[in-house]
């Protein structure tokens, strides 16, 4: 039953929208390389094309390192639930998921976003976004 | 065996009840405007065929994955292949199509900010778009690029064409589809998914038919001797989404990303493919 659920659920997912970025999200960020950091939420950029968030994050010896993780506008945000300086506010401790720059900063794409409250939201697109997906629109022999 | 029996019953039962659902919700009689033709008139999200409002349509799906999980496999992007056909681009236009894809699209106009021409602008589903309908002018409001096109009905296109990003527009109705004649592009856009080239001389020929008051069947067929074998048809759905609103979003408020990529080449930083 469970199984069979899954499957439906899997089915409706392939009638989801079509994405589209700005951007070239798989250029910039390597999917290859997902992160997960948690720390302290010190600035929000509810910006155009596209939001920043900024957390201080520390490592195993305690060196804190501000870490910037790049999201979707503010307006696809708010059309899914995202309230500007309300779900979440400089000062939390959050937990974000995605991918890392290839160029190897303390800068990355994010995709989740886990609250102070323990609520899990998507900030960020899937990895590889905008970057032509696994097959080119042409076949060239 | 009965609970094996039951089980299946049960998931037989829950999935009709959900396609009855979604039947129920797109089959709404077809508006009509005061002179009797479809009215598209309303806010409608591109790339989607999932009806209902925005958020429960989307739930999370729109932003790829199920909102929950981010581990669920990507959604298609618009800079990827639509279904169907392989663009019929001639061989060298292909080889640059393909160039341009290995270089995963760090070469794409809308990441300078740039209007996405109109059958990317109807076929991306991050962002909402809105139809204004009279009987002498259909206008499009795209919040993607904060763009628009200003169609006129029955009505030739003028004489003193200058080429733009999303082109000049005439329309007519053809029974109960809307035709949209488009040409005057210059050679700035990407028709659909990454490195789709063209030149001035595309034409646009777009096919919008509101088959029930949930959903409009969008079909463009673009014309380019200079680089297709033959013309090429697109197909994808656009859906009523009551409650959204346009928004302003100015693109070019915060734009690092191109200069992200020009220092990753600098850098000698590795992107492609």
């Amino acid at each position: 039953m469970t199984r069979q659920l899954v499957a439906g659920s899997a089915l409706l997912f392939l009638f989801a929208a079509r994405l589209t970025a700005h951007h070239s999200f798989g250029a910039e960020y390597d999917a290859t390389k997902p992160v997960t950091i948690s720390g302290v939420l010190t600035k929000i950029e509810w910006t155009n094309p596209h939001s920043f968030i900024y957390l201080d994050v520390a490592d195993e010896k305690g060196n804190v390192a501000n870490w910037k993780m790049e999201g979707y506008p503010p307006n696809v945000l708010y059309r899914n639930g995202w309230q500007k300086d309300a779900t979440m506010k400089p000062g939390d401790k959050i937990t974000v998921t995605g991918w890392r720059s290839r160029d190897g900063t303390n800068w990355g794409q994010s995709r989740e976003i886990t609250l102070p409250s323990g609520k899990k939201m998507v900030f960020g697109p899937p990895a590889g976004t905008g970057d032509g997906g696994s097959s080119s629109v042409v076949e060239v022999h | 065996m009965r609970r094996i029996v039951l089980a299946l019953l049960i998931g037989i039962t829950s999935f009709a009840l959900v396609v009855m659902a979604q039947n129920k919700k797109t089959s709404g009689a077809v508006p009509r405007a005061s002179d009797g033709k479809p009215d598209l008139t309303g806010v409608w999200q591109g790339g989607s065929n999932v009806p209902g409002p925005w958020q429960e349509a989307n739930s999370g799906l729109g932003l790829g994955g199920n909102g929950t999980n981010p581990n669920v496999p990507g959604l298609r992007s618009a800079s990827e292949r639509p279904p169907g056909e392989a663009a019929p681009y001639q061989p060298w236009a292909a080889q640059k199509v393909l160039e341009l894809y290995k270089r995963r699209g760090v070469d794409d106009p809308v990441s300078l900010c740039m209007p996405p021409g109109p059958t990317r602008a109807a076929t991306q589903g991050l962002f909402p778009i809105q139809f204004v309908q009279t009987p002498k002018q259909i206008t499009i409001l795209y919040e993607y690029m904060n763009t628009f096109r200003i169609i006129p009905l029955s009505s030739k296109h003028p004489d003193d064409i200058v080429p733009t990003y999303m082109g000049d527009s005439v329309g007519h109705w053809d029974g109960d589809t809307l035709v949209v004649d488009a040409i005057g592009f210059n050679d700035r856009t990407w028709l659909q998914g990454t490195g789709t080239f063209h030149t001035e001389a595309l034409h646009v020929t777009e096919r919008f038919t509101r088959i029930s008051k949930d959903q409009i069947n969008y079909e463009a067929t673009m014309e380019d001797p200079n680089v297709f074998t033959k013309p090429w048809t697109i197909r994808s759905t656009i859906m009523l989404r009551e409650g959204t609103r346009v928004r302003e979003a100015v693109c070019a408020e915060n734009n690092v990303d191109a200069a992200r990529f020009q220092k990753y080449e600098k850098d000698g930083v590795s992107f492609g493919r």
